[in-house]
């Protein structure tokens, strides 16, 4: 028998048990957020599959279901959301949108209706240029948090959020504009500055 | 000794500032930016510049009888060149004398005005050229839906929003066969549900499904700056860099979502970031970004599965400590996401920018004649006019040299208040 190998890691119980303190539990008693290592999380993945080699020249065309890591960089902590059955329409909704028809068999592109629901990416850990980050108890706390308090905000106060982020670029520009052309011009435009105290009364 | 004139003197202030130009043109918070920072800019000249792609793969596999069974022939790849020629952009700066008179201060007036042209030309100049490349490649500013007086009600995805006020247009029949002749932009409003432009005297002919277009464009089927609905396209007709799209319809083809007007979902996401996977391979989505308007990005957030911006602020507008443990870079299913005030709104754009690249025959610069800069500007009597006028220029065109690296979601409802 052949086994493929891969790099997997469960989740820490200690992670799991600080994600359910924070996050709570669904209908089905499931986390609402849990922590994934990417290559232990799988999904399905359904349709006309081309195989490359490792020159990219094609080596194969499959139509098939295959379950395949979810998440890129494979090799890191993901943090996920649980996310409703309805999120996802209705059964028919669901294979409506998704079953592809390729060489006269349907496939259901992203695998069987999610009846459960299904947990959705939330955000990967990784340092700022994408270093590795250990999962530890503290940092999924803080995410889990972060991600709850996010929920309750507004519409309208997301929409604020995000049009003060394009003003303050707009700004951003402006200053530096008006800096780096500062910077073309000499002190004072070259001229000299003396300064002449005025008289004591 | 002829006295100095106007024109010499700003010429000079503006050839002080003249090396700056470049790097407030490289800004990196839009698209044009995303492909410039690429870094292999190619350098064309006025001929087209040649893309061999590798349009269908060589060899022959198969299983064979090892005991004496005949291995059969082999084949070869197959290439055929795409080809891109540059465009030509400028963004012409028209000071008068009184904006002159307006900051003359000692010897630094002209600085001054100099400096300020120059910063909002470019910034104005960036942003026109960032509006064209979220078009097909066509020049199409926006579908005019109905009209009222001199007010045009845009057709959303691009509604109003990729018009300034004060930009010349031109309005063309839905075929882009007939040019209806020019307008100016008095009004926009691309932020209210209602989309509207004002113009200051509608061309004669004008009728809704009518098209506007940048100024500069001329003739039937005008060709502007290749962009992103020009390259992340699953048309089976017409041409992409001069490749008939009919020849080669899978391999030109980027894949595609349709959302049905719909919101958008994890599901969407998913399918589309799927079609890249299994065409490419699993790991090829770790390149990509996702390309998307503030609204669906809103939309996005308002699933609930990803970290707000409101949060990233945090009180005084910087993140806090702990968000330095992880890059705190907002994402789709993974994947970064860059928005755009000037995207579509209706569309998310999954990019693989590694295969992006822009064909430059003139950089940014100040458009020169003989080393003068700035020029006068005459009056309706032959005289000279209290104004002076400088130009800026660039020529170039944005190619993508595999089509099926990415993905795209179209017809994506646009959130409640937009």
């Amino acid at each position: 028998m052949i086994h493929v190998l891969r790099e997997t890691h469960n989740t820490p119980a200690y992670v799991e048990r600080a994600l359910r303190l924070t996050g709570g539990t669904n209908r089905f008693g499931e986390p609402n957020f849990r922590a994934v290592w990417g290559w232990n999380r799988l999904t399905w993945i359904g349709g006309r599959w081309e195989d490359r080699d490792a020159a990219g020249n094609l080596v194969r065309e499959v139509v098939e279901l295959r379950q395949v890591p979810k998440y890129v960089p494979f090799d890191c902590w993901h943090i996920e959301r649980w996310c409703p059955p309805e999120l996802y329409g209705s059964p028919q909704d669901w294979y409506a949108r998704t079953v592809e028809c390729e060489a006269g068999r349907t496939i259901p592109a992203l695998g069987p209706y999610p009846h459960r629901g299904e947990y959705e990416h939330c955000l990967t850990l990784a340092g700022v240029r994408g270093e590795f980050v250990q999962l530890t108890p503290t940092i999924a706390e803080h995410v889990a948090r972060l991600i709850q308090a996010s929920r309750v905000l507004t519409a309208p106060r997301r929409r604020q959020a995000l049009d003060r982020r394009d003003a303050r670029q707009e700004r951003d520009f402006d200053a530096l504009a008006y800096e780096v052309l500062d910077d073309a011009v000499p002190a004072f435009h070259g001229l000299p500055w003396i300064r002449v105290p005025s008289p004591r009364p | 000794m002829p006295a100095q004139n106007n024109a010499n003197t700003v010429a000079l202030q503006l050839e002080k500032v003249r090396d700056k130009v470049p790097l407030l043109y490289e800004r990196d918070d839009v698209l044009l930016a995303m492909i410039q920072q690429r870094g292999d800019v190619e350098k064309v000249s006025s001929r087209n510049m040649r893309l061999p792609i590798q349009v269908n793969p060589g060899g022959k596999a198969g299983s064979y009888n090892v005991d004496g069974g005949d291995l059969g022939r082999g084949s070869g790849s197959s290439y055929d060149v795409a080809q891109v020629t540059p465009i030509f952009f400028r963004f012409a700066v028209e000071i008068t004398k009184l904006v002159e008179y307006a900051t003359n201060a000692r010897e630094k007036a002209i600085e001054n005005a100099a400096k300020r042209e120059v910063a909002n030309g470019l910034k104005q100049f960036r942003a026109f050229l960032d509006k064209l490349i979220q078009t097909a490649g066509n020049g199409v500013l926006g579908t005019i839906n109905s009209i009222s007086g001199t007010t045009f009600t845009m057709a959303v995805p691009s509604g109003a929003a990729l018009v300034y006020v004060g930009q010349t247009i031109q309005v063309y029949d839905s075929t882009l066969t007939t040019n209806r002749g020019t307008a100016n932009v008095t009004a926009a409003d691309p932020i209210s549900t209602s989309q509207t432009i004002t113009v200051d005297a509608v061309p004669a002919g004008t009728v809704a499904t009518d098209v506007i277009v940048h100024d500069g464009l001329t003739g039937a089927q005008p060709v502007s700056l290749f962009g992103v609905k020009y390259h992340q396209n699953n048309a089976t007709t017409g041409t992409w860099l001069n490749l008939n799209r009919a020849t080669y319809p899978v391999q030109l083809a980027t894949p595609r979502v349709n959302a049905g007007n719909a919101a958008l979902t994890p599901g969407n996401v998913r399918l589309a970031l799927n079609k890249v996977r299994k065409s490419l391979g699993i790991n090829q989505v770790g390149k990509l970004v996702a390309y998307t308007s503030v609204e669906q990005e809103h939309a996005w957030e308002n699933l609930g599965i990803t970290i707000s911006q409101v949060i990233k602020e945090g009180g005084g507008g910087r993140s806090n400590d702990l968000d330095l443990l992880f890059t705190g870079q907002k994402t789709m299913s993974g994947v970064p996401i860059k928005s755009s005030i000037n995207a579509d709104q209706t569309r998310i754009d999954f990019l693989d920018l590694s295969h992006w690249g822009r064909a430059v025959m003139k950089d940014i610069d100040f458009f020169d004649v003989g080393g003068q800069t700035v020029f006068p500007i005459y009056g309706a009597s032959g005289g000279l006019a209290s104004a002076y006028i400088f130009y800026f220029d660039t020529g170039f065109q944005v190619f993508s040299d595999s089509p099926r690296s990415g993905a795209f979601l179209d017809a994506l409802a646009r959130p409640s208040g937009y």
